[in-house]
């Protein structure tokens, strides 16, 4: 029990460590390309959280969550480091057009590894409930008030940006370039996303506290 | 997700059937076992379907299992 317990700790700084690596750290250290290496671990970290939530024995780990809320809080843990990374380098996305930026290159990159690894552990983690109910009426609920959530973030962040581009003087208006305002109607995508999986986490959060 | 005027005997009615499982009631009806937990708190009212399966899991009708109770 004590070694499991050392190995969650583990796991929880090594996925601080790359939390930090991917948002607040440099973007290099000694010739080093912290973005990628941070990615890596958080992959890593996820695999090997997930490995051993597949060693437990069935029911361990489901005594409490259905498996929607697994994957809210999965969805959710992937969102929040998508959408931070994403702000923490947003001022590349100002400096050139995406064929002469390579940092705006890296950015996605490693953007979309983390979609990649979030699919990949999705697969994983439906395989192991593989025969049983995933998702049933409640879960379509939960998931339908958490779209409405969703649905108004992602219009509140539109309008934002379209009263900002529209209302700004010109010379306020400089960094907002063909490419800047790409990346940032992805950005309204991803804060409505993350929204979404907030909210979702949080009903079956309240559910589960309510019935408990 | 909040409370329901709908009160349901599902938990009465699983110890009278040999101490069924919410496992086992869950997957007599299809759905999770925590929709089982959320309908025994009253904390989630079930659609029709998911009521004509559940009596039939016990094999009583709907009304056996679920009544109105207005909330105060």
């Amino acid at each position: 029990m004590a070694w499991q317990r050392g190995g969650w700790l583990g796991l929880l700084v090594l996925g601080l460590l790359a939390f930090w690596a991917l948002l607040a750290g440099p973007s290099t250290l000694m010739g080093f390309d912290l973005g990628k290496a941070g990615t890596a671990t958080l992959v890593l970290v996820a695999w090997a959280a997930l490995y051993a939530i597949s060693r437990m024995p069935q029911g361990e780990a489901e005594r409490g969550l259905s498996p929607g809320e697994w994957r809210a809080w999965i969805g959710l843990a992937f969102m929040l480091a998508a959408t931070g990374y994403f702000l923490a380098h947003a001022d590349v996305f100002a400096a050139a057009p995406w064929r002469e930026n390579p940092e705006a290159a890296a950015v996605g990159r490693n953007l979309v590894l983390l979609l990649v690894a979030w699919s990949v552990l999705s697969g994983i983690l439906g395989a192991r409930w593989k025969g049983r109910v995933q998702e049933d009426e409640r879960d379509r609920e939960i998931e339908q008030q958490a779209a409405g959530w969703g649905r108004g973030a992602l219009m509140a962040c539109i309008v934002g940006l379209a009263l900002m581009l529209a209302f700004s003087p010109a010379d306020r208006l400089a960094w907002a370039t063909h490419f800047m305002i790409a990346n940032l109607l992805v950005f309204a995508l991803m804060w409505g996303w993350l929204c979404e999986y907030v909210a979702t986490a949080v009903l079956y959060w309240r559910d589960r506290r309510g019935a408990a | 997700m909040s409370g329901t005027p709908i009160a349901n005997d599902i938990r009465r009615l699983r110890f009278e059937q040999g101490e069924m499982t919410q496992q086992a009631l869950a997957d007599a009806c299809g759905v999770t076992r925590q929709t089982i937990i959320a309908l025994e708190a009253g904390r989630y009212a079930p659609s029709l379907e998911l009521a004509f399966r559940i009596a039939r899991a016990f094999g009583v009708g709907v009304e056996d299992v679920f009544r109105w109770q207005p909330l105060a």
